[in-house]
């Protein structure tokens, strides 16, 4: 009997505890939102929580193909500048008199072909992600800057409407009362959570993350999906970039590269949301958003630059920390 | 016999395909600039590749003991802006000194904790810390250029020369010198070779990985500092710019192509330094020769890949795909 009280309430507790773990940076990030309130009452208005969703659709796309590259131990530095290029290759082409949906077509074969070739790189090759994709992203700012005549601004807002119209659409129209750029932005991330989550692709990933060797010992084309993480990544980056450039209507080369460091915290603090703190699509989403609070409070206080950065390490390295810890523990 | 002997040639050649792809190139290209071979040119070339030379020596530190520095160059970056505040309100290059290298060693000693305490991945760590770095720069310049005065014997360092040769270079062969010195003749840095090259096997012969992963980070976090320094008084100052991604990637690229000069892609202080300096001329005779300023960086970005692939591509094996 006296056995049997024990057993429960140890069994209660460990549930608390382990609510907390899986939970506790939800908590954590509730907490820190509460704050801002408290510094800020403008942050916590529906207005303003309604423009961090609107805006944060851009990152999370960015940020779910960072998702799809660190789940095999991958990692894609081209991805902000990728969106970048997209931005301002769209916009170069449509100022060329190409017709909008040519231009959109072109773009996104840009996005495949940096795909393919980083897929190539990486997969086939066998260069080291970090590395390669350094390299691509180097590469892909010098392509821009020379086709932009050094770091020109594509202004397509100041063409007649009747040419940029149906472009412009895509990120500034809206569908009963939702933005667009909010509707493929959920779009987005239902077909990537069953990709990823559900789909035989998104389980061989699982595989490469847990154990490289034994995927391939258990007959998974490692090479294959290594090459799908990186095509995926850099076609989501182009569709990011298309919708930024046809929101603002104009794109400035090296002006959307800062997404970079957005992406990297919203997906480690994405781990934290599951159980075994893996790269997961829902935890990337709500880092997203996260970290589209964070921006926008420090944009509400007048917060510089420096002190956004001093806070994308801190977080970095708090969710990873955590992480690490918690990984330990249970071995 | 004659046989062999072609063997052998053709052996020859292979082994130093790196540095006859690199002189290839650089004639090619001054061919069409014979301005490039102009002694003053050649001394700027090495003036110019002095501070990149001094990052790559201090990163490939820390790779030989199997670590990596994402945060190379934002180091650099934040000691510059510090250093050059330290002169503008005290005009004290000692001071600089002190703040740099003392800050070196500090973000060295974070790294490793994070690294071998906290057994967090490095390139995650060193990522975490890189926007600490930035951000500690953007809070301290606000933004803006901290340009400093003529200084004296601060700025002669790095600007002044000796019969004809960059004083600066003669402190990237000194410190080359001794930092090969350090990692092939010594104990202790042959040890933390060893640490790199295969981590497991030199746990299994007793040594502690941990400790020279240490020591790693700390040599490395001194060498940004003093790199810094050097940068503020190469520069006169610090720029607001942010270059730290873009001094990465040079040293990253001169570090791997300089391993390439070795049979076994062993990373070594001297081929990094002359890898150090075939990058500053090839961005030099590019210039030369009429290219835009906008396509150095994707020259760079192609050598890093270029020297990366002739490293990996003679162990391409099936487990092997990704790394970090």
């Amino acid at each position: 009997m006296e056995n049997k009280t024990i057993k429960t309430t140890a069994f209660s507790k460990n549930k608390a505890g382990e609510f907390f773990k899986t939970y506790g940076a939800v908590v954590g990030m509730f907490l820190l939102l509460i704050v801002f309130q408290i510094f800020d009452n403008r942050f916590l208005q529906p207005a303003n929580l309604w423009g961090i969703c609107k805006n944060s659709a851009f990152l999370i796309l960015m940020a779910l193909g960072m998702t799809f590259a660190l789940s095999v131990r991958g990692i894609d530095f081209s991805i902000a500048q990728v969106a970048d290029a997209a931005a301002v290759i769209s916009a170069f082409l449509i100022l060329k008199d190409v017709p909008p949906m040519m231009a959109l077509l072109l773009t996104l074969l840009f996005g495949l072909f940096i795909g393919l070739s980083n897929a190539l790189l990486m997969a086939y090759l066998g260069v080291p992600a970090l590395i390669g994709t350094l390299g691509t992203m180097f590469i892909v700012r010098s392509f821009e800057l020379v086709l932009t005549n050094g770091a020109q601004p594509q202004v397509l807002f100041t063409m007649p409407r009747s040419v940029t119209g149906t472009f412009l659409n895509i990120g500034q129209g809206s569908v009963l009362g939702l933005p667009n750029v909010m509707l493929i932005g959920i779009l987005a991330i239902v077909v990537i959570y069953f990709v990823r989550e559900r789909s035989v692709l998104g389980r061989h990933m699982d595989a490469i993350n847990g154990n490289v060797r034994s995927a391939f010992l258990s007959g998974i084309d490692i090479r294959k999906t290594f090459a799908a993480a990186f095509i995926l990544s850099a076609l989501l980056a182009a569709v990011a970039g298309i919708l930024i450039c046809s929101r603002a209507g104009s794109a400035t080369p090296r002006a959307t590269e800062s997404y970079l460091n957005d992406c990297f915290v919203a997906v480690y603090i994405g781990t934290l949301l599951s159980k075994d703190k893996r790269f997961n699509v829902l935890g990337t989403v709500i880092g997203c958003l996260f970290v589209g609070c964070i921006s926008n409070f420090f944009t509400l206080m007048g917060m510089g630059n420096g002190i956004k950065q001093l806070c994308n390490g801190f977080f970095i390295l708090m969710a990873v920390m955590m992480g690490t810890a918690h990984l330990r523990k249970k071995n | 016999m004659m046989n062999s002997k072609k063997v052998d040639f053709r052996n020859a050649v292979m082994r130093r395909s790196t540095g006859i792809a690199m002189v290839a190139i650089i004639l090619i290209m001054g061919i069409r600039a014979p301005l490039f071979f102009a002694p003053a040119n050649l001394m700027t070339v090495l003036k110019q590749s002095g501070i990149l030379c001094m990052t790559a020596i201090s990163i490939t530190s820390v790779l030989i003991v199997g670590g990596f520095d994402m945060g190379a160059g934002a180091m650099v970056q934040l000691v510059c802006n510090l250093a050059a505040g330290m002169i503008i309100s005290y005009s004290n290059p000692a001071l600089s000194w002190g703040v740099g290298i003392g800050v070196g060693l500090a973000f060295g000693l974070l790294n490793s904790f994070l690294v071998v305490y906290l057994h967090i991945p490095t390139f995650v760590t060193t990522l975490g810390t890189m926007y600490l770095m930035n951000g500690l720069s953007a809070l301290y310049n606000k933004g803006t250029a901290l340009a400093i005065k003529e200084t004296a014997g601060f700025t002669v360092l790095t600007q002044g020369s000796i019969l004809g040769i960059p004083n600066i270079f003669l402190l990237v062969i000194l410190l080359c010198g001794i930092m090969h010195w350090f990692f092939k003749y010594t104990r202790t840095g042959l040890r933390m070779y060893a640490c790199g090259e295969n981590r497991n096997a030199a746990q299994l012969h007793g040594l502690n990985v941990g400790k020279y992963l240490i020591l790693g980070y700390l040599i490395s976090g001194t060498l940004l500092g003093m790199t810094g320094v050097f940068q503020c008084s190469y520069n006169y100052g610090a720029s607001a710019v942010d270059y730290g991604m873009d001094f990465l990637v040079k040293a990253l690229a001169s570090a791997y192509l300089g391993s390439t000069f070795s049979r076994t892609n062993e990373l070594s202080m001297i081929g990094t330094v002359i890898a150090g300096i075939f990058i500053a001329a090839l961005s030099n005779i590019l210039i030369i020769n009429g290219f835009s300023n906008q396509i150095v960086s994707g020259v760079l970005g192609f050598v890093l890949i270029l020297s990366i692939l002739l490293t990996v591509i003679k162990k391409r094996d099936i487990g092997q795909i990704t790394i970090f």
